[in-house]
C-alpha cells in the first residue's frame, strides 16, 4: 500500500509521496480535432525518382523509451502475461502482454468490442481469463476474487449506492475492512477534502450533480489506498467541458498520489491528455503501446493511424519523393517514413497551405472552409483527389493556393514502413 | 366620425393601455376560470363511476356493518337483527359490548391466536423463501435457477381451491405424506386438518406472487453495484445484505403486507385445509354467522380483521410513499 490516506491532510500526504515514474515525455502532441480524415484515394500512377527525404522520419521512428522499452521487475506494478478471454464463443482478448509501471497511468483505447473493458474486467478479478498470467507489484492475482485483490475500479455510470450518503459511499470498503469508526471518519474527511466534496458529506447521490457522483466514485476508489486504480470509461456520462475539468482532476490526482493506473476509453483525445502511455486496442490485442506524442506520430499499423487523430488516407505508392494524385501529378513531401508500400496517410496538420505557386507547392482550389476555432479546417481540390488540412492560414473558399506535404506515412499491408 | 372612432380606438403607446389590458386580462381571467370549472367537472365525471362503485358497494357495507359491530341494529341492520339468535343493542351511542364479549370467548380467542401465528409465520417464510429464489436467480443465472423461478410461479395459475384440497390429501394420515412415513417405520402426525398444514397452503398460494415481485426488485439492482461492493472488499454476502437488500426493500415490503393482508383474510385454504375449530378467523366468522346465527357477533370479527390489515396496510403506504420519494429523486 504505496498510496493513500495517511492521516495527513492532502498536502502533506502529496509531497509525502514518492513520484510518480513518468515514462511519458512532457512534451505531448496535440491532437487538433477528431473525427475521420478526409479520403483522397487516387488511381494515378506515375514512374520517377524515388526521392523521400527520410532522414529525419528515420531518426524519428526509434523505439522511444517511454514506450515499448522494458520495465524492470522492481518497477512493475501490474502485469498481464499472454491473458487470454473467450465470451459467448468469440475470442474478447487475445494472448495479451501489457505491463504497467509503478504509478504509471495507462489508457487502453479502442473501438467498441476491441476487449479493453474485458481486460479491465479481468483485472478488477470480475472476469477470470481462460489462459495467461495477472500479478500485481509481483503478486499473482490471476483468478483472485475482486474482494481479495487490491485494486480499486471507478465504473463507467459511478455506480454509487443510491441509498447511502456520499460519505456512507465512500466509507463502506473501510467498513468492510473493519476499521474503527473513528479511524473511517479520519479516512473519509481526507479523500473528501481530496476531491472538494466535503459540502456534500451527507448529501444522497442522486441529489449530486453528474461530475460530483464522479468524483465521489473516484474518493470511494482512493480510499482504499488501492494498489492499482481501474478506470473504465469514467468521463463518459460528462459533457464535454465538464469531462475536460474532471480529466485534469484525476490526472493531478493520480500524479500526487502515484496510483499505478488503467484507463479504458474509446475516446483518442482524453487519452492523448491523460495518459503516460497509450495502448491502442483491436480485436482483442494490443496493436501500439507507445507514449501518446509517439503514437500520434508515428503509428505503428494503419487501424492505429486511422483511430487516432485525422488523417488523409491516400491508397497508393508513393512517387518521386512525393504522393501520386488522381491524375497523376505528384503532391510533394518534405518527410516520408518510407519509399515503399501501398498507401500514404497524412496529417491534415501536416497538409500546408502556401500562396498558388510557392516554391515546391501544387496547385489546389480550396472547396470548403470550416472554422475550428483557434485553426481552420480546409478542403481541398488538388488534382482529382480531396485533401483536408488544418492551418492557420485563412483561405477562401473556391480560392486557388499551394499545398505541399511536410510528412507522410508509407503503410503496406497495413503496417508502417519505416527506413 | 368614422375617421375619429377609428383613432379613438386605436391604441396608444402613451394612452391609457392599462384599462384595456385588465379588461382583456379580465376577459382572459374569467375565461380561464371558466375552463378549470369545465376541466374539473370532467375530471369529476371521469372518475364518478368507479367512485360511485366503491362508496355503494364498499363504502356503505363497511360502514353499516361497523354500525352494527357497535350496536346500531336498526335501518339496514334490520334484517340481520331480525335473523339473529342475539343481538346487543346500544342506547343511542356506540357500545364496544359486542366486542368484549366475543373477546370473552376462548374460541375466539384461539382463532385470533391461530390467525396471527399463520399470518405471521406465512409472511416470513414466504418472504424468506421468495428471496432465496430471486436471488438465486440472480446471481446463479444458470437453467436451473430460470427452472425454480419457473417452477416457484406455477401455483399462480392453479385456483386456491383445488390446490388447497390437494394438500389435504397430500398430508393427510392416509395420504402420500402418511404413507411414505408409515413405510419408512414412523408414525407421523398428518398436517391436515391443522394449523401446520393451513401454514403450508398459504405459504403454498402466496409464494409465486411474492416470487415475482421481489425477483422484478432484485433484478432491478444493476450488476455494477453489486460489482462496485465487491471491489470495495465485500464479499457476495455481504454485498447481498448491504446492497440488494436496502434497494429492494420497497418490494419487500409491498410482498410482506399483501402476504399478510391476503392470509389474514383467507377463508378457502384454512377451511378446506385446517381443522374444523379453532381455526382461523375468516372460517371462524362464516361459522358464527352461519352455523349459530350470531351476525353480529360475526361483524364485531370482522371489524378486528379489519384493524389488523389497516395495521399491516399502514406498511403498504409507507413503501409506496418511499418508493414515490424515490422516483421523484431519481427523475
Amino acid at each position: 500500500m504505496s498510496t493513500g490516506p495517511t492521516g495527513t491532510d492532502s498536502a502533506e500526504l502529496s509531497t509525502d509521496q514518492p513520484a510518480a515514474p513518468s515514462p511519458a515525455p512532457n512534451t505531448r502532441t496535440a491532437a487538433p480535432a477528431t473525427g475521420s480524415g478526409s479520403t483522397g484515394s487516387t488511381g494515378a500512377t506515375g514512374s520517377g525518382p524515388s526521392g523521400a527525404a527520410p532522414g529525419a522520419v528515420q531518426a524519428d521512428v526509434a523505439p522511444t523509451a517511454g514506450g515499448n522499452a522494458e520495465i524492470p521487475a522492481g518497477a512493475e506494478g501490474l502485469r498481464l502475461s499472454r491473458i487470454s478471454k473467450i465470451l459467448g464463443g468469440r475470442t474478447i482478448v487475445d494472448t495479451l502482454d501489457l505491463t504497467v509501471a509503478k504509478g504509471e497511468l495507462v489508457c487502453l483505447l479502442g473501438p467498441s468490442g476491441c476487449g479493453k473493458t474485458t481486460t479491465l474486467r479481468m483485472i478488477g478479478g470480475f472476469l477470470q481469463p481462460d489462459k495467461g498470467r495477472l500479478t500485481i507489484n509481483g503478486k499473482d492475482f490471476t483468478f483472485a476474487k475482486p474482494e481479495h485483490r487490491p485494486t480499486a475500479m471507478v465504473f463507467q455510470n459511478y455506480a454509487l449506492w443510491p441509498h447511502m450518503t456520499v460519505a456512507k459511499n465512500i466509507g463502506f470498503g473501510l467498513k468492510v475492512r473493519k476499521l474503527s469508526a473513528a479511524a473511517i471518519r479520519e479516512k473519509v474527511d481526507w479523500a473528501l477534502d481530496l476531491l472538494s466534496l466535503t459540502h456534500h458529506r451527507d448529501s444522497m447521490p442522486a441529489r449530486i450533480s453528474g461530475g460530483e457522483q464522479q468524483r465521489v466514485a473516484l474518493a470511494r476508489a482512493l480510499v482504499l489506498e488501492p494498489e492499482v486504480l481501474l478506470m473504465d470509461e469514467p468521463l463518459s456520462n460528462l459533457d464535454a467541458k465538464l469531462r475536460v475539468s474532471v480529466r485534469e482532476t484525476i490526472r493531478e490526482i493520480q500524479q500526487r498520489l502515484g496510483i499505478t493506473t488503467v484507463f479504458v476509453t474509446h475516446d483518442q483525445e482524453e487519452a492523448l491528455s491523460i495518459a503516460d502511455r497509450v495502448a491502442v486496442m483491436n480485436n482483442g490485442k494490443i496493436e501500439q503501446l507507445d507514449v501518446p506524442a509517439e503514437l500520434y506520430r508515428l503509428p505503428r499499423t494503419s487501424f492505429v493511424a486511422g483511430f487516432v487523430g485525422s488523417m488523409n488516407t491516400l491508397d497508393v505508392a508513393p512517387r518521386d519523393g512525393g504522393v501520386p494524385l488522381a491524375d497523376g501529378t505528384v503532391l510533394p513531401c518534405e518527410r516520408m517514413s518510407g519509399d515503399a508500400g501501398d498507401a500514404v496517410w497524412i496529417r491534415p496538420e501536416d497538409l500546408v497551405i502556401e500562396p498558388e505557386g510557392a516554391p515546391g507547392s501544387t496547385r489546389a482550389v480550396v472547396l470548403r472552409v470550416i472554422p475550428r476555432g483557434h485553426y481552420r479546417e480546409v478542403l481541398l481540390q488538388c488534382h482529382g483527389t480531396t485533401l483536408r488540412s488544418f492551418t492557420d492560414t485563412e483561405p477562401e473558399a473556391e480560392q486557388a493556393v499551394g499545398v505541399r506535404a511536410t510528412d507522410a506515412l508509407v503503410y503496406a499491408d497495413g503496417v508502417l514502413v519505416q527506413q | 366620425m368614422t375617421v375619429l372612432t377609428s383613432q379613438d380606438t386605436s391604441p396608444s403607446p402613451a394612452g391609457p393601455s392599462g384599462s384595456a389590458g385588465d379588461g382583456a386580462g379580465g376577459r382572459n381571467g374569467a375565461g380561464t376560470g371558466a375552463r378549470r370549472l369545465r376541466r374539473i367537472g370532467f375530471s369529476a365525471l371521469m372518475v364518478s363511476p368507479p367512485v360511485l362503485v366503491v362508496l355503494v358497494f364498499v363504502g356503505i357495507p363497511v360502514v353499516t356493518g361497523i354500525a352494527y359491530a357497535l350496536g346500531y341494529t336498526g335501518g339496514p341492520n334490520e334484517m340481520a337483527t331480525m335473523l339473529s339468535n342475539s343481538v346487543l343493542r346500544n342506547n343511542g351511542a356506540p357500545t364496544l359490548d359486542v366486542f368484549a364479549k366475543i373477546f370473552d370467548d376462548p374460541l375466539f380467542l384461539k382463532g385470533f391466536w391461530i390467525t396471527i401465528t399463520v399470518t405471521v409465520v406465512t409472511v416470513v417464510v414466504v418472504t424468506v423463501l421468495a428471496w432465496g429464489i430471486a436471488l438465486y436467480a440472480r446471481l446463479s443465472g444458470s437453467r436451473w435457477s430460470r427452472i425454480l423461478t419457473g417452477i416457484a410461479v406455477v401455483p399462480m395459475f392453479i385456483p386456491v381451491v383445488i390446490g388447497a384440497y390437494a394438500i389435504r390429501n397430500f398430508y393427510l394420515g392416509s395420504g402420500f405424506w402418511g404413507s411414505v412415513w408409515q413405510l419408512l417405520g414412523v408414525q407421523m402426525d398428518p398436517l391436515s386438518y391443522h394449523t401446520s398444514g393451513v401454514i403450508i397452503g398459504q405459504i403454498w398460494t402466496s409464494l409465486p406472487f411474492a416470487v415475482l415481485l421481489i425477483s422484478s426488485g432484485v433484478a432491478a439492482v444493476p450488476d455494477a453495484l453489486i460489482h462496485a461492493a465487491r471491489d470495495a472488499g465485500a464479499s457476495m454476502a455481504r454485498a447481498v445484505w448491504s446492497v440488494m437488500v436496502p434497494m429492494a426493500t420497497v418490494p419487500t415490503v409491498i410482498v410482506a403486507t399483501f402476504t399478510g393482508v391476503g392470509v389474514l383474510g383467507s377463508f378457502t385454504v384454512p377451511f378446506m385445509i385446517g381443522a374444523t375449530s379453532p381455526t382461523m378467523l375468516g372460517v371462524q366468522m362464516v361459522t358464527t354467522y352461519n352455523a349459530y346465527g350470531l351476525p353480529q357477533d360475526a361483524q364485531a370479527m370482522a371489524v378486528v380483521l379489519f384493524l389488523m390489515a389497516i395495521l399491516i396496510g399502514w406498511g403498504y403506504v409507507w413503501a409506496q410513499a418511499r418508493q414515490a420519494r424515490s422516483s421523484a429523486v431519481m427523475n
